[in-house]
């Protein structure tokens, strides 16, 4: 297991970890959700920002999850404010499971997830559809969905893993 | 069942609400705010423009910096594979060029031709500087097919502006920041671009599938079932969204239990661009209604065919110094088969008479072959065979009739 002497600096952006990778991944070229591999995506901020809000990371900072929005809504095309809706909802529906939750669950955790986004997704399509005009290809939402669906799972582990460092 | 309500609406303001540790802001006040962004930005306001713009280029350049190592990666992954190919490479091109410089001549008469058939058409003529664009951000977003390149308005650009890759129709501008735009693609669903179909000249528009192709999505007129395989579309410039004869793609037909559809594949590789050409419109002049008559006159004509005519002239010129220095080229090669033809037949020569000494060698060799067996024989028969007292019938040693009895192993005849 990694361990830190608190203070370093190492340590300092290990704690900022998940921000400093929620930033790359929306200003970055790559994209999970555009692999170029036919009927395979999935949303990586989607599971990150999930995640780590339902584990309450103190440094996870709300704020700069709404800006990461906009950085990607100017780097995607999509009209300003829709990834930075997106997230903040994401937040809010991961905050109101951290709430009522007494005793976790990664199962109930993960069907949780399946429900807040296919939400998002269908209120991202109906704001691009119905509101922009935007021509859309459904089953590329359809696809994205299920893949980040299941791909939570394994980040779950990836991301536990993560913050048993910073416990310990 | 009124305490359960209370726990949900008590979970509802603590989700949205209530900050908590280091929370600058609450979510609800996140949600409201990112509503309010999206309405702004939906409205055309110079001010909303103007801070789109701000923000646009500064992450944009920030995305440039942050997509740096995996740009240098996948370079240097093209670099070697390039690498790894490049005599080949050179081998066709070498084959290329060569088609390709007597094409430019055709070309050349063609465009002319088109100048002076636009000219009588009294089409405006414009003078297009095609300026070179860097792709800085190509981002893959299944939302729109896009990428960002480093000229702006500074630069001339406007929406609306053509992007080629060489030749080739990649898009138009659609958003203009200072120092940067935005570039749709002809893939992406939103494009639709107005074409002619090769060679029957059919009208119809080309729409983006959201994949690296096009498909023809609307055709003027019954004329689905004459267009054929591998037509060529190229821009008809109806609409004036595009200029006229960009070249687009191939038209391929897919049929698929029994319903035909067009698909167009693009000539340009939409993800290997790194630089584009962006024409940037200056018009020379529109013509007027009184500049229309001046150019009716007869004698403006005949000087724009004159011009016309002289262009060809130079450039006939041009071809005949290309087949003359072709000819010079084919004459040397001739002699130097011709060289090569005699020095080969000296070679022939030399092999026949290195033959025929070596024929006389193995004649040679087969004789004394045969006197080597006679010794052999003559060393084990020669009691039998010599004449001697106690041998009254054997013969003289040396004469024909004792070598025949040697040969024959000692029979006496």
């Amino acid at each position: 297991m990694i361990r830190f002497y608190k203070k370093n600096f190492i340590y300092k952006i290990y704690l900022w970890l998940p921000i400093i990778i929620l930033f790359i991944s929306v200003l970055n070229e790559f994209d999970f959700n555009y692999l170029d591999i036919e009927y395979f995506s999935f949303n990586f901020p989607f599971i990150l920002i999930f995640y780590f809000t339902l584990k309450e990371n103190l440094h996870f900072d709300y704020f700069l999850v709404f800006i990461a929005g906009l950085i990607n809504d100017v780097v995607i095309g999509l009209p300003l404010g829709l990834s930075s809706l997106s997230y903040v909802l994401i937040c809010s529906f991961s905050s109101y499971l951290r709430n009522i939750t007494i005793r976790p669950n990664i199962i109930k955790d993960w069907f949780y997830f399946l429900f807040v986004i296919s939400l998002i997704n269908s209120i991202n399509y109906s704001i691009l559809f119905l509101v922009f005009s935007y021509e859309l290809n459904l089953t590329y939402y359809l696809v994205n969905n299920f893949f980040t669906f299941l791909i939570y799972i394994f980040f779950t582990f990836i991301f536990d893993y993560y913050l048993k460092g910073i416990n310990e | 069942m009124a305490s359960s309500r209370d726990d949900f609406v008590i979970a509802i303001r603590s989700a949205f609400l209530k900050k908590s540790n280091k929370q600058k802001f609450s979510l609800l006040t996140l949600v409201f705010l990112s509503i309010v962004i999206i309405t702004l930005s939906s409205f055309d306001y110079k001010i909303i423009r103007q801070t789109k713009n701000i923000i646009n280029e500064i992450v944009y350049r920030s995305s440039l910096i942050v997509s740096y190592p995996e740009n240098f990666i996948l370079r240097s992954i093209d670099e070697i594979i390039d690498y790894s190919t490049f005599y080949e490479r050179y081998k066709k091109n070498v084959l290329e060029i060569e088609n390709l410089k007597s094409e430019k001549i055709s070309n050349k008469i063609i465009r002319s031709e088109n100048d002076e058939l636009k000219a009588l058409i009294e089409d405006y003529s414009l003078s297009n500087d095609k300026i070179l664009a860097k792709v800085i951000v190509d981002h893959n977003s299944p939302f729109l097919k896009s990428l960002i390149i480093n000229k702006g308005s500074k630069d001339n650009i406007k929406i609306g502006t053509n992007i080629y890759d060489k030749s080739y129709l990649v898009g138009k501008v659609v958003e203009v920041n200072y120092k940067t735009s935005r570039v749709l693609l002809i893939s992406d669903f939103n494009s639709n671009v107005p074409v002619s179909i090769a060679p029957s000249n059919i009208q119809a528009i080309v729409s983006g599938n959201g994949k690296k192709s096009g498909e023809i999505k609307y055709v003027k007129g019954n004329y689905l079932n004459d267009i054929g395989d591998k037509g060529i579309a190229y821009t008809s410039g109806t609409g004036s969204i595009y200029k006229s004869g960009i070249p687009v793609g191939k038209i391929e037909i897919i049929e698929n239990q029994g319903q035909k559809t067009l698909k167009v594949n693009f000539y340009s590789n939409f993800d290997q661009l790194k630089y584009v050409f962006a024409e940037v419109y200056s018009e020379k002049f529109e013509i007027s209604e009184k500049k229309n008559e001046e150019i009716l006159e007869t004698e403006s004509l005949t000087q724009e065919l004159k011009i016309t005519d002289k262009l060809k002239l130079d450039l006939l010129n041009e071809q005949i110094e290309i087949y003359t220095n072709t000819n010079v080229r084919l004459l040397n090669e001739n002699k130097d088969l011709e060289k090569k033809i005699n020095d080969l037949n000296t070679e022939l020569s030399k092999s026949l008479n290195t033959i025929s000494s070596q024929k006389n060698i193995i004649e040679k060799n087969k004789i004394d072959k045969v006197e080597l067996e006679f010794l052999k024989l003559n060393l084990i028969y020669s009691k039998k065979c010599k004449k001697t007292f106690s041998n009254p019938k054997g013969f003289k040693f040396g004469t024909k009739k004792y070598r025949e009895c040697v040969i024959n192993k000692g029979k006496l005849q």
